[in-house]
């Protein structure tokens, strides 16, 4: 699913490098990646997205080469086969839970806001009990509904891959098992792809795999 | 009373005319009614110099009723109304038809006939009386019947005349030539009562009412009103009031404005006292018109003064 | 649409953000249109009716209190005049002379005392009821009749006028007899009588018992010489009746009856021109004046006014316009957060833009009815204020 190879980015206004000499991910793949602030964790996924593009190397989501694509293709990539998930949310205040979770299709092209859409978003919603707060204000909504209703943003286009940067580490624990359970069923039920940044190393042994960025180790799930 | 030969006379020569103004008017009749000037007047001498001036160009409307005195007939609102609509309203002046003065008329169709003689009409004894400090005043201070003065009348005809000329400057020339008639009419008669009150300078007369006052300025006629109704027989005082005023001022004729009372008539007779009857005409008369009834004013007048 | 429907969302959800800035645009949108607008009908107004007054005669003064006394029966009454300058120019032949006597008031609106010949020149028609027919009777104005809720029947008080008379003038209880069709002008706010009805009100005419064939003796103060002599007993009527009509009078000349003017309309320009010349002798008392030279003097220095006030109405707009995008910009910049998790969820600046103008849009289009519901008012209740105003600085 993912694959990056000789990968090398940097601001250029620091000294920060990232190097990726080889990254594979497979299909199906429930990847966790751990490592301290600063290490490039989110970069990566940003790399991915294809919200940033790379120096050198390259990076391939299924069978597109992201990094040579253009800004607008990128974007229009993005939007249409990658969920990204992120930790504080990024709800908009003023729209209602449904309208936040439609918002993709509002802003893109690519993607046909039609009453099949706006079923599906329901019924997401539903499946991640937050199907009695459609009509409320995102603001209204505690922190694990909020992540609830990122994520069900995320699904409804049905993306091959899903990047979650710190999705769980603005929520209590009890919250935290259960936003990732429904994550990993519904990744699972979709049949896709999860790249997520954690801190949580309670949480690791639910992944399938392990990148720690502290040495760049790549461990096997236990 | 005139000689029937007289009045015959006097009828045919107005049916002569009248029969010539038929035949013109008939031959130049394209005037349709829209085209007509509608005008209204305040007493029957006004609509017969309407009419006679303004022949086929004018409809004249005197809406007062026949034997009502138009001095002092009121109006009701839809009359006013009628007069409001119409293109001329013709005044006499001279305080003429009271109601005058509290109806609201457009000042542009009024037309004081007596105008150009406002400053020498006669003033009409009656009540003054005085509020506040605003001094004396009378209520209608002037004598009206001013037609009676011949002259007069046709200088009311004039202003008829200049009215309808104004308002139809086209035919301006016929209204000239129309009124230049009638006018030679009026002097006729004006010569023709001035010889004959020259005859009889200063003799004492009587009037059944004071409405003689212009026709005994014009032609110097020294005439003394009673208050006499020409339809009833005056009380025994009023006899008694005529016999002392006899004594100064012995009349042999008394002029009625109609035909009084054989009773009257006979009563008078016995003192001495001859009737004529000079109506003002104020109003429609029964037969004929305003010129012939002058005609036989005049030559009623003419036995009196014989 | 889609762009449309999430402005609104974000417009509704800082609804009171929004209120205040369409508020504050319309304000400075609708105030400048406002003001041209009203000084626009107040113009074509007061022009009209200043064409449509060929002369105006009165007391030589002030011209502008004439013509807003004879053509807007303006509060400032000018020197009177007599009947004697009507009746004079009426023997001229060269002019329909129309008095107008415009002095007294029932409740807060004149009573103009004219005739029938002012209907005509102004072509006011009569929507109910019938024009004036004898002493006494009054037609009423469309706004007056409204105002007072009046219909032809009625009856309408003349109000007391202290200041000028101490004798005290009676109320006259006029009756309503007609109720004028709508003209949009000054004729919408008077009260039409008969100039000799005016003239009752002022206690020249009066109605009272027939003092010769008065029984109660205790009135008559002396008779003398067929004078009878009344004393204050003497039962005056304050009402014009039928039965009382006959004996309705008017004391002295009535040549000397006062009026406040005289309009004037030519025969033709000749009889104009000989008219005004007649008036520029020095010896004479009363001026002639042309109603729309007075009127295009009064506009002239109004305009100048406007003038001035569109320059500061233009520095204070182009100071707020650059407010406004300041505010703009600065809401942008508070709204960064929401920018980046639109970009991060894959918006484009162009779509972030079109967001924005949408926004905009519906801003305008907010602000523009807000605009047009303030120019309805104007237009509705604007007319008789600009009247009142210009009456006022006449005044």
């Amino acid at each position: 699913m993912i694959h990056i190879r000789d990968l090398q980015f940097g601001y250029g206004s620091s000294n920060f490098q990232l190097t990726v000499p080889v990254l594979a991910v497979s299909s199906g793949e429930k990847l966790a990646v751990i490592g301290p602030s600063g290490s490039g964790k989110t970069t990566l996924l940003n790399l991915i997205a294809g919200i940033l593009k790379p120096q050198k190397g390259s990076v391939h989501v299924g069978e597109k080469q992201v990094d040579a694509l253009s800004d607008d293709g990128r974007r229009d990539f993005r939007i249409t086969n990658i969920g990204f998930v992120f930790q504080n949310f990024e709800l908009l205040d003023y729209l209602n839970v449904l309208d936040n979770i439609l918002h993709p299709y509002r802003i893109t092209r690519a993607l046909k806001l039609n009453a099949a859409a706006r079923t599906r978003a329901v019924d997401l919603a539903a499946q991640m009990g937050i199907g009695d707060k459609l009509k409320r204000k995102a603001d209204d909504l505690s922190q694990g509904e909020k992540q609830r209703a990122a994520i069900c943003r995320a699904l409804l286009p049905k993306p091959k891959l899903i990047l979650a940067d710190e999705a769980t580490g603005n929520l209590d624990p009890e919250n935290k098992m259960r936003i990732l359970e429904l994550l990993f069923d519904s990744v699972t039920e979709h049949g896709a792809t999860l790249v997520a940044v954690t801190h949580d190393h309670e949480l690791l042994p639910r992944f399938d795999r392990v990148i720690d960025f502290r040495d760049f180790r790549l461990s096997q799930a236990a | 009373m005139s000689s029937s030969a007289e009045r015959f006379s006097v009828m045919r020569t107005s049916l002569s005319w009248l029969s010539v103004l038929l035949i013109a008017s008939a031959v130049t009749s394209t005037t349709l009614a829209e085209d007509r000037l509608s005008v209204y007047v305040v007493n029957y001498p006004l609509k017969y110099f309407a009419e006679r001036i303004g022949a086929e160009h004018v409809s004249v409307e005197f809406p007062v009723p026949a034997g009502e005195d138009p001095a002092f007939w009121k109006p009701t609102a839809e009359m006013i109304a009628a007069y409001q609509r119409a293109d001329l309203i013709l005044l006499n002046g001279a305080s003429y038809a009271k109601w005058i003065a509290t109806a609201t008329l457009a000042r542009s169709r009024l037309v004081d006939t007596s105008r150009e003689f406002a400053d020498h009409l006669v003033a009409g004894g009656n009540v003054t009386h005085s509020h506040g400090n605003t001094g004396a005043h009378a209520h209608g201070n002037f004598a009206f019947t001013t037609w009676l003065d011949f002259n007069q009348a046709a200088a009311q005809a004039k202003a008829v005349m200049e009215a309808l000329a104004r308002m139809r400057p086209d035919i301006r020339a016929s209204f000239e030539r129309n009124f230049e008639v009638l006018q030679s009419e009026f002097m006729a008669l004006d010569a023709e009562l001035n010889v004959m009150a020259r005859k009889a300078a200063n003799r004492p007369l009587l009037a059944s009412h004071p409405v003689y006052q212009y026709l005994a300025r014009r032609y110097a006629l020294n005439i003394k009103s009673l208050h006499w109704e020409p339809d009833r027989v005056p009380e025994e005082s009023e006899w008694t009031r005529l016999a002392a005023m006899q004594r100064e001022h012995a009349a042999k004729w008394i002029i009625w404005e109609q035909a009084p009372l054989e009773a009257s008539v006979q009563r008078l007779n016995a003192m001495g006292i001859g009737s004529v009857v000079f109506s003002p005409a104020a109003n429609q008369p029964e037969r004929g018109d305003f010129m012939t009834v002058m005609r036989a004013n005049v030559a009623n007048l003419g036995r009196a003064l014989d | 649409m889609d762009s449309l429907y999430v402005a609104w969302r974000y417009l509704s959800f800082n609804w009171l953000r929004t209120a205040t800035l369409i508020g504050c645009v319309s304000i400075i949108l609708a105030l400048p249109l406002a003001l041209n607008f009203l000084l626009d009908v107040g113009e074509r107004q007061l022009t009209a009716r200043a064409q449509a007054t060929p002369l105006v005669v009165g007391a030589k003064g002030s011209a502008l209190d004439l013509t807003l006394n004879a053509l807007y029966f303006g509060e400032q009454v000018p020197e009177l005049i007599s009947m004697a300058e009507d009746e004079a120019i009426a023997r001229s032949g060269l002019a329909l002379p129309i008095p107008v006597y415009v002095r007294f008031h029932a409740r807060e609106f004149p009573i103009v005392g004219t005739t029938l010949d002012y209907f005509e020149l102004r072509g006011l028609s009569i929507a109910s009821g019938r024009t004036l027919g004898v002493l006494g009777e009054c037609v009423l104005g469309a706004t007056v009749a409204e105002r007072l809720g009046l219909a032809p029947g009625d009856s309408l008080l003349s109000s007391p006028e202290s200041v000028f008379d101490l004798a005290g003038v009676y109320p006259l209880k006029m009756k309503v007899v007609g109720v004028l069709a709508p003209t949009h002008g000054p004729d919408d706010l008077a009260v039409f009588v008969d100039v000799k009805t005016a003239w009752v009100i002022q206690g020249l005419g009066h109605g009272h018992e027939d003092l010769a064939s008065i029984e109660d003796e205790s009135v008559v103060l002396e008779r003398r010489d067929g004078n009878v002599m009344a004393n204050a007993k003497l039962l005056k009527y304050n009402e014009i009746t039928p039965a009382n009509l006959d004996s309705f009078h008017f004391h002295g000349d009535p040549a000397l009856y006062p009026l406040t003017g005289v309009i004037v309309a030519p025969n033709d320009e000749r009889a104009g021109t000989i008219l005004r010349g007649r008036y520029l002798q020095e010896e004479s008392r009363q001026q002639i004046v042309r109603p729309d030279e007075v009127i295009g003097g009064l506009l002239q220095s109004i305009f100048r006014i406007k003038d001035m006030l569109d320059a500061a109405m233009a520095t204070v707009g182009a100071a707020t316009v650059l407010a406004l995008i300041l505010v703009f910009a600065l809401s942008l910049r508070l709204r960064e957060r929401e920018m980046t998790t639109m970009f991060k969820l894959g918006c484009s600046r162009a779509t972030m833009a079109r967001f924005v103008a949408a926004e905009i849009m519906i801003i305008g289009a907010f602000t523009a009815v807000l605009c047009a519901a303030v120019l309805a008012l104007v237009n509705a209740y604007g007319v008789d204020l600009v009247r009142a105003l210009i009456l006022q600085q006449g005044g």
